[in-house]
């Protein structure tokens, strides 16, 4: 028995459901019926999804290149919503393509500054000039 | 009735009307393209714009956008995994399977042109059945609503495979997509549940980010941990791919349209929205598989998957006008913002639309056909080279991908908060992938969720427990409890045999 990746991703299944059965419980009856409906079964079958997982043999886990990868995708991402709260969309927009191009799929200039420019432009057509869509600006431009 | 049928073609083909549906279209077919701004927003968008317009004019350019948004919605969810449209999330689980095969140019061969005669029988059945259609819909109470509701979510057993393990994962996901829709602040007693304190959950979380998250993050990630193009090393069908797609529509002929029969009923009923009609659909292709094995086919790149929420995806919108013509219920949101239309034109949802008005209710038929022909063929003419965007090497576009997801997320409600709901659904889709949890039911439990409890609700309050016994709702119960067992018994037969 051993603690896999899969016996976590299930226990936590499992205590998602224990909290929202506890939280219910203390609703009136009208609010708490149908999370009840829908908790206490979850809880069972994310429980018993748990003992499965524990007894099974350990999935080949993966490679260290490969968790990189999946790491450095992750923080792209948390890399454009922190710029575009800093910034805003529309400058964080062709920022972040010609930053990505650039750094992580080492385009090189001609290709990065074309497809950034392509982005650009279309979200610039599409949102701003089409649909006038209202972005916020972002903190920087407010505190400005 | 057939005078106005001619009179209704003729009027959608004055320059005037055919142009703004030309207009229409065009936008229709961005929008489409990017997930978050949904057709519905994109109408209430546009709405402001038909006040000088003739009525036949505003329906040519309002419904023309609309329909070809859900059309279009298809080809991102096919080439890139990430959903067009929150109604096309279907077509990504067994579409972009397809495209990482190399198979896209199939893959959006076969959507389209199921989408087309989804289109086709959608109208027609909003031509037919506006007179008859009332008696049917007033039989349909709160308990019948909700046992529609359940038996949709009884499919989530269909869509997570054969075998006790499958059924824990998938029962599991959609109890957790149910629990997920009842986030937010409860309608009937006003209490907050699951907030933690944050205003931004009052109103429940948005389908749009966690869609897209589930849904196109993992495939997102799963593209750079490759390090290849889409389609990988895949050999490449473009030319003929298209058309054996366009043929696959012929060949599952019946599927498409019992699928399409699907979106027509699922469209008429009030609340229950494209989304819902796209996976009962898919549901419905699963079940109808042959067995086990064939059954395993799907969600590995069965082109079935593709055609069935294909074709319900776009009758629907014709399902969706039946109530919202004939007696001012609208079925969805995007009519209940076509609804205000009707208003701005003066016109008003009821018997005039089929007496005295009865040509303008038949532009509309017309608006739905002409529409998606017209998009059908010029995608279908330029689907090669669309397609090779799965050859382009992945590190290329994933910027654009992440911020085709991020913007369109955020395009939905407006909200910052949207892009970290996105981003924790995207990591929850990740998870459930590498762990073997399927996707599919979440969404569904998800999206069913709110219409399952308001139904319940109104069903308790009114008889008690008195609605289990009423005769529809046991039929009901029958249906829905042979959906679980169907595949059991499916199975049982086939060992026999």
């Amino acid at each position: 028995m051993r603690l896999s990746g899969a016996a976590i991703f299930s226990l936590g299944l499992a205590a998602v459901a224990g909290y929202a059965v506890y939280a219910a419980l203390a609703w009136p009856q009208k609010a708490a019926l149908f999370p009840l409906t829908m908790g206490i079964p979850l809880l069972a079958l994310a429980a018993a999804q748990t003992v499965i997982d524990l007894r099974d043999p350990p999935r080949p886990a993966e490679s260290a290149g490969d968790r990189r990868r999946v790491l450095a995708v992750f923080a792209w991402m948390v890399a454009f919503i922190a710029l575009v709260l800093l910034v805003g969309f529309p400058v964080a927009v062709p920022l972040f393509v010609f930053a990505y191009l650039m750094l992580q799929s080492r385009a090189g200039w001609g290709m990065s500054i074309a497809i950034t420019a392509v982005a650009w432009g279309f979200f610039y057509l599409v949102f701003v000039r089409l649909l006038h869509f209202p972005f916020e600006a972002g903190l920087i431009a407010i505190g400005g | 009735m057939i005078d106005a049928l001619v009179q209704g073609l003729l009027l959608v083909l004055q320059w005037n009307a055919f142009t703004l549906m030309l207009v229409g279209m065009a936008l229709g077919f961005v929008v489409g393209l990017l997930p978050g701004i949904g057709g519905a927003a994109t109408l209430a968008l546009m709405l402001p714009f038909v006040f000088k317009m003739t009525p036949v004019e505003a329906f040519a350019f309002l419904l023309g956008m609309h329909s070809v948004a859900a059309t279009t919605g298809d080809i991102t969810s096919i080439l890139f995994g990430v959903p067009g449209e929150g109604l096309s999330a279907a077509t990504v689980v067994d579409g972009h399977p397809m495209a990482k095969q190399g198979e896209a140019a199939r893959a959006l061969g076969a959507a389209l042109m199921s989408s087309l005669i989804g289109a086709v029988i959608g109208a027609a059945a909003l031509a037919v059945s506006i007179p008859i259609v009332r008696p049917l819909v007033l039989t349909f109470g709160s308990p019948e609503l909700f046992m529609i509701t359940v038996m949709g979510i009884a499919c989530i057993t269909s869509l997570s495979g054969l075998g006790t393990r499958a059924q824990i994962k998938g029962f599991a996901m959609g109890f957790l997509g149910l629990l997920l829709a009842t986030i937010g602040q409860e309608r009937q007693s006003g209490i907050l549940r699951f907030d933690f304190g944050l205003t931004y959950l009052w109103e429940g979380l948005d389908l749009i980010p966690v869609l897209v998250g589930i849904f196109a993050i993992p495939e997102i990630i799963d593209l750079a941990v490759r390090g290849t193009s889409i389609a990988g090393s895949a050999p490449a069908k473009l030319g003929s791919g298209v058309w054996q797609g366009v043929r696959d529509a012929f060949t599952h002929w019946w599927l498409v349209v019992r699928c399409s029969a699907v979106g027509v009923f699922v469209g008429i009923l009030p609340g229950a929205g494209g989304g819902v009609a796209q996976w009962m659909a898919y549901a419905h292709a699963v079940q109808s598989a042959k067995d086990a094995g064939d059954r395993s086919r799907f969600g590995a790149g069965d082109v079935r998957g593709v055609l069935g929420p294909g074709a319900a995806n776009n009758s629907k919108e014709g399902g969706d006008l039946i109530p919202t013509i004939a007696f001012g219920v609208p079925g969805s949101g995007a009519m209940a913002i076509l609804l205000g239309a009707f208003l701005i034109m003066g016109l008003h949802p009821g018997p005039d639309m089929l007496t005295k008005h009865l040509s303008v209710t038949y532009s509309m038929v017309w608006t739905l056909v002409i529409a998606n022909v017209i998009t059908v063929v010029i995608c279908l003419c330029g689907l090669k080279y669309l397609a090779l965007v799965t050859r382009v090497r992945g590190g290329l576009i994933l910027p654009l991908l992440l911020l085709l997801v991020f913007v369109g997320s955020y395009t939905a409600n407006k909200q910052i908060a949207d892009l970290l709901v996105t981003l924790g659904a995207g990591a929850v889709g990740y998870l459930m992938v590498r762990y073997g949890w399927p996707r599919a039911p979440l969404v569904l439990g998800f999206v069913l969720g709110k219409l399952a409890e308001t139904y319940l609700f109104i069903s308790m309050a009114r008889y008690g427990f008195g609605w289990l016994t009423q005769p529809l709702v046991i039929v009901l119960i029958v249906l829905t409890a042979l959906v679980v067992a169907y595949p059991y018994i499916q199975e049982r037969r086939t060992r026999a045999a």
